[in-house]
């Protein structure tokens, strides 16, 4: 049976306004909630798709975060069969490279025959999970991925290039893949489901080695975007801006 | 004194005429009977068990309000007048035969003046059925709506009852050419006949035996029609009446039944055949196919590819696939591949409730509806607009995937701030709704609604981000699970605040607050036109600047079909000094605006006159209407759309009842 291991992070949600913390290097986290990374469940859908077309074992690993279960049961209603819980990571993030050996202690010992993870995550300094587990499971690499299928011990990956070509390559298996997009837009799953799955699954609980968290990378100030001199920042709630945006064009003859 | 003779005119030398007529009419009624059991025996094997035997004095009164009276029936004048003059006249004949048998067998009492009564009785209810065949014929065969099916099978039915009719009065006025007897003209129908059969000279002696063969044709027609009716068009006269006897009592009808759970305990997601109740395949076999439904649909209506008459007898026609082929017995058929009750067709609907008001049999069609929902859902079959709209209501408590701190946002321009109900006692909590909160262009009306409560010093608060969306329309995707999750966190936020009465302006939420949720203890639910009314009864609210426009009332269905709410919002519109004229379609007769049922978060679809743009043509249709008022958050932007896709926007402006009350304050 093919194993198949997904990587899926909780990352900030940008629905809340975010605000820089007092320390002016990092997101204060008090006031926000966290979401599922968007390129981790394409990574997700891929491998249920995989999974649903030949056959597969899904296991999901997850660092720990505040409703990080809830995550996992919908995986699990999705298809997933097997949930993990990676425990012991403190209020700091850990760096890449040490939560990437922590992975790779545990990956090794599931002998998958392909790791998928979201290809990026917006709250992650160094963007190199993906790269640095292969490295370490010494497995082939390959990022920007947008639809993956497998065929006997290869997997063919499509990736596209900037210009609108597409690339359809052949790898090896085992290998890392960074998911870009699923093939399908990710499934909806009835909170029904989820429910039982809650009453039904279990999720093991895994505790993680010492994690790192400084890196060579030092965040130095954190802050939103000043508004450059060329930019002319319209103020006002939504009909005044519209209004404005309309007075705008009209000026410049579009309208 | 004139007294009923007994099969008058029939020979009596092969014995009594009775045991030619009982026997033929008890081997007729044996059939009836064997082939009605072979067809309803299949309800209950098919169907998943479900009890309807509670509540008898209620089924009982049902029973003679819709198949005897037939409230239903007489919505529709022509329809009505035509089925009332059809069935009523059967009703009576079905009696008269009755009592002739008790008069002949058990006591005698058809003699003077009573017999001249009975028969006067009879001949005026063969005038009102050829009135209503004539008003069928027309009909059918003339103005042939579309709503109807042409099929020989109701020509047949048409032709029996005419024959049965025609031959009965026949044979009666043959007998009162002959007998000529003193009340002969208390059959004035007759009578006038029989004058006609006297004009032709005929002899006693043929005129007798004339009578004989007709009267013989009658009985042998009567026995066929019986024979019959359970393979013909006439089914309903069975099927009607069990069906409108086993309707559902037990939930209002703004209150949707829970996910089912089968034998095994698991939840049941209706797609197959056999997964419905006895009761929704019943419903299949006892549609009239009067295409009442159809017309009033407002997804037919806009040309989406739901008609709930097609939908209902989908189920008929699988049922009846099943019939064909006994042997295999799969009765597991799956119900979407039928195109009648495809994916397309179950998302149509906007579960307006127009179908239910007007079945005159009592369907239940938005229940099955919503059951295959439920499993489209489970199974992912949603198209990607409403998946956001899920998505977004299971991560943030509203469609609109914003913050739950952003529902209040509106309320930043209010000093003193409004209360949060959830801190303080309020004695009004008001439930604001979705649209209300999120939508920026709705985001006026709802300052003003607050304003106006400011005004007359009512104690009111919101939940603020406490307050997640209802779950009314979650419900009515079919999403049960996302529905039970917003019920659980509204009765938490609820249960944290201390208030005499919930006030929402939106109707949806309205309906599921009052039908659906499990409050520990009853409260007071009121939509805002309620309050409103109750606030300028009480002169709380006083109007110095009496309006004087010309509009018209949009009735939502959820505060008007679904809970019976119509004058309190007309009230209101009055006494603001707005004259009021009605649309044709008023009150339980209103136009969907099209929002319903979720069809707010999905893809239109192939749409060719979207349900608001033809109720805008309606509205422009009156004279001299300047506002179009409504009363449900999500009616201005669909109207207001509406008002512009058709292009009336010189004609008509859409306003909300709140709008009228600041100007006439
Ligand atoms: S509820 Fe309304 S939209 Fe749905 S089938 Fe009935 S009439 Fe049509
Ligand atoms: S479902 Fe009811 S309203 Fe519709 S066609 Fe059948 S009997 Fe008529």
């Amino acid at each position: 049976m093919t194993e198949i291991v997904v990587i899926a992070r909780l990352v900030p949600d940008l629905v809340e306004e975010l605000e820089i913390a007092p320390s002016g290097t990092a997101l204060d986290l008090s006031w926000l909630r966290v979401i599922i990374n968007e390129f981790d469940n394409h990574a997700i859908e891929q491998a249920i798709i995989l999974k649903e077309r030949s056959g597969a074992t899904v296991t999901i690993i997850s660092p720990e975060a505040e409703g990080v279960e809830d995550m996992l049961f919908t995986t699990a209603a999705k298809g997933a069969d097997r949930l993990i819980k990676l425990t012991g990571i403190g209020e700091e993030k850990p760096t890449n490279l040490s939560l990437a050996q922590t992975l790779a202690t545990m990956i090794k010992e599931m002998n998958p025959d392909l790791v998928l993870n979201g290809v990026q995550a917006h709250d992650d300094i160094t963007g190199d999970l993906a790269p640095q587990l292969a490295q370490l499971l010494d497995m082939p690499y390959v990022g920007y991925i947008s639809g993956v299928s497998l065929d006997g011990g290869k997997a063919k990956a499509y990736k596209e290039y900037p210009g609108g070509i597409l690339a359809e390559m052949e790898i090896n298996l085992p290998a890392v893949l960074g998911i870009q997009s699923s093939e399908e837009p990710p499934r909806y799953v009835a909170i029904s489901k989820v429910r039982q799955m809650m009453n039904s699954t279990s999720i093991e609980e895994i505790q993680s080695s010492e994690l790192e968290t400084e890196s060579g990378v030092v965040i130095k100030r954190m802050y939103l975007p000043e508004a450059a001199e060329r930019a002319e920042m319209l103020e006002g709630d939504e009909k005044e801006v519209a209004t404005k945006i309309t007075s705008i064009l009209q000026d410049l003859g579009l309208l | 004194m004139p007294e009923r003779i007994d099969y008058w005119g029939i020979p009596h030398q092969w014995g009594s005429p009775s045991i030619l007529v009982y026997s033929v009419m008890f081997l007729a009624g044996a059939i009836l009977i064997f082939r009605f059991y072979l067809r309803a025996r299949l309800w209950w094997k098919v169907g998943r068990p479900e009890s309807r035997w509670n509540k008898l004095h209620i089924r009982l009164y049902n029973l003679i309000k819709y198949s005897i009276v037939q409230t239903r029936v007489l919505r529709q004048k022509y329809p009505g007048i035509m089925h009332i003059a059809l069935a009523w006249s059967f009703f009576i004949f079905f009696l008269g035969t009755a009592l002739a048998t008790i008069d002949s067998h058990f006591f005698k009492f058809l003699n003077g003046t009573v017999f001249s009564l009975y028969k006067l009785t009879l001949d005026l209810f063969t005038v009102v059925f050829i009135v209503g065949a004539i008003l069928a014929i027309y009909r059918r065969y003339v103005t042939k709506p579309e709503r109807l099916t042409y099929q020989p099978q109701f020509t047949w039915s048409l032709i029996l009852l005419t024959v049965i009719v025609f031959s009965g009065i026949t044979t009666e006025s043959l007998r009162l050419a002959v007998e000529q007897p003193i009340n002969g003209v208390w059959s004035p129908l007759g009578w006038l006949i029989a004058q006609a059969f006297l004009f032709t000279g005929a002899s006693e002696m043929t005129l007798t035996n004339w009578h004989l063969g007709i009267w013989l044709g009658h009985l042998l027609t009567a026995a066929f029609t019986v024979i019959t009716l359970p393979v013909g068009s006439l089914l309903h006269i069975l099927t009607g009446p069990v069906n409108i006897f086993f309707s559902e009592l037990d939930r209002p009808m703004g209150q949707l039944p829970p996910t089912p759970t089968g034998r095994d305990g698991q939840p049941v997601y209706v797609s197959m055949l056999n997964e419905l109740t006895w009761k929704q395949i019943l419903n299949g076999d006892a549609c009239t196919e009067c295409g009442r439904c159809q017309d009033i649909c407002p997804a037919y209506g806009a040309g989406l590819p739901l008609n709930p008459k097609d939908l209902i007898l989908g189920i008929r026609e699988m049922l009846e696939e099943t019939k064909a082929s006994p042997k295999e017995n799969r009765y597991d058929r799956s119900l979407l591949e039928n195109p009648k009750l495809s994916k397309e067709v179950m998302w149509s609907c906007t579960t307006c409730a127009a179908c239910i008001t007007e079945c005159p049999i009592l369907v239940e069609h938005i229940d099955t509806i919503i059951e295959i929902r439920r499993h489209l859902v489970i199974e992912g079959m949603i198209d990607s607009e409403l998946q956001d709209a899920l998505t977004n209501l299971g991560q943030y408590g509203n469609s609109f995937g914003q913050s739950p701190r952003k529902r209040a946002q509106w309320t930043q321009e209010f000093d003193p701030p409004i209360k949060d109900a959830t801190r303080e006692p309020v004695k009004y909590l008001w439930f604001v709704g979705d649209y209300a909160s999120y939508n920026p262009a709705l985001a006026e009306m709802t300052t003003k609604t607050a304003t106006v409560f400011n005004q007359v010093g009512l104690d009111f608060g919101v939940m603020y981000k406490g307050e997640n969306h209802s779950g009314n329309d979650v419900r009515r995707v079919g999403e049960e699970g996302l529905y039970e999750m917003l019920v659980e966190k509204n009765l938490s936020a609820l249960d944290r605040c201390q208030y005499q009465t919930i006030i929402t302006t939106d109707p949806h939420t309205y309906n599921t607050l009052v039908n659906e949720y499990p409050f520990p203890e009853p409260q007071t639910i009121l939509h805002y036109s309620e309050l409103l009314a109750q606030l300028i009864r009480d002169g709380r609210l006083q109007f110095s600047n009496p309006l004087n426009y010309r509009v018209t009332f949009h009735d939502p269905c959820y505060l008007g079909r679904y809970n019976g709410v119509y004058d309190a919002p007309r009230f209101v519109i009055k006494s603001t000094g707005c004259e009021l004229v009605e649309m044709p379609r008023n009150r339980d007769l209103a136009l969907c605006c099209g929002a319903g049922g979720g069809r707010i978060w999905m893809e239109e679809g192939n749409i060719q006159e979207r349900p608001s743009e033809s109720r805008i043509r309606e509205a422009v249709k009156l004279d001299g209407i300047e506002h179009f008022i409504v009363s449900c958050p999500k009616d201005i932007t669909m109207y207001q759309d509406a008002v512009k896709t058709t292009g009336h926007e010189a004609d008509i402006s859409v306003k909300d009842l709140i709008e009228l009350v600041v100007e006439a304050l």
